[in-house]
């Protein structure tokens, strides 16, 4: 069973078409990968369709522009990856 | 439709907020100076505002499942697919259906058909915000009564 990592930098690379061996966990996908925001609208619904969730992006992009987060915490894959895990252990436990 | 003020689509026929699906029907006129150069001699209606049918059906679908709280903006057009002429004066039947109703953005699937005839189909990619002021918003509403929107079964009643 692949990681979440593994899951997303593919959805990435296929969507994208970013070489697969430049997606790193510390990747910023906007600042490194070049990722736009329509680009990203493909990888939302990827990855909310592959692990069964609704990524709130609209409330990660208020938490931005309110200053109270920053894009790193949302946009480097690693820690994407992280608010995936956490979105998937909540809807477990709710159902 | 009138494609003079980018209208195109007549009726809403049926929106199912179980189902997630809308019809819409929609007439292609029988004259317009868009057939005089699309084609001289060869009246074709345009792809591109085939594909702006299916965008503007979906777009009423998902004001009705939101309750018209928030604006589809066209973002994204895959796999579309033209399998036919379209010639003025035919009626089109346009159906549309949720795909992924996702934060700030949803993605549906539909289709256009003339005679029971699949003619065109795509999927969509919408952004979904609030609507950016009052005047907009009550333009929109009355563009829904003008094409026999079911305002209250969007919530809006």
């Amino acid at each position: 069973m692949s990681s979440t990592f593994d899951t997303v930098a593919n959805i990435i690379a296929e969507t994208c078409d970013i070489p697969r061996d430049q997606i790193k966990p510390e990747s910023h996908a906007i600042d490194d990968l070049g990722i736009d925001s329509l680009d990203f609208l493909d990888i939302a619904f990827a990855i909310d369709k592959a692990f069964g969730i609704k990524l709130p992006l609209e409330e990660w992009t208020q938490e931005v522009n309110d200053g109270k987060a920053t894009t790193e915490q949302y946009f480097v894959l690693g820690n994407l990856c992280t608010q995936i895990d956490s979105l998937v252990a909540a809807k477990a436990q709710e159902a | 439709m009138h494609l003079e003020y980018f209208q195109l689509i007549d009726q809403v026929v049926a929106l199912d907020r179980t189902g997630r699906t809308i019809q819409v029907e929609a007439q292609v006129p029988v004259a317009n100076t868009i057939f005089e150069g699309h084609f001289p001699g060869l009246p074709l209606m345009p792809g591109v505002l085939l594909i702006e049918a299916m965008a503007q059906s979906s777009g009423w679908l998902l004001i009705g499942l939101n309750g018209f709280t928030r604006m589809p903006f066209l973002a994204a057009v895959k796999e579309a697919k033209l399998r036919t002429f379209v010639t003025p004066g035919q009626t089109l039947m346009i159906s549309a259906g949720l795909v992924h109703e996702g934060s700030g953005y949803a993605v549906t699937k539909a289709e256009i058909k003339v005679a029971g005839k699949a003619v065109c189909g795509a999927e969509i990619t919408f952004r979904v915000v609030p609507f950016p002021n009052d005047a907009f918003r009550a333009s929109m509403e009355s563009m829904a009564q003008t094409i026999g929107f079911p305002l209250e079964a969007a919530g809006n009643g």
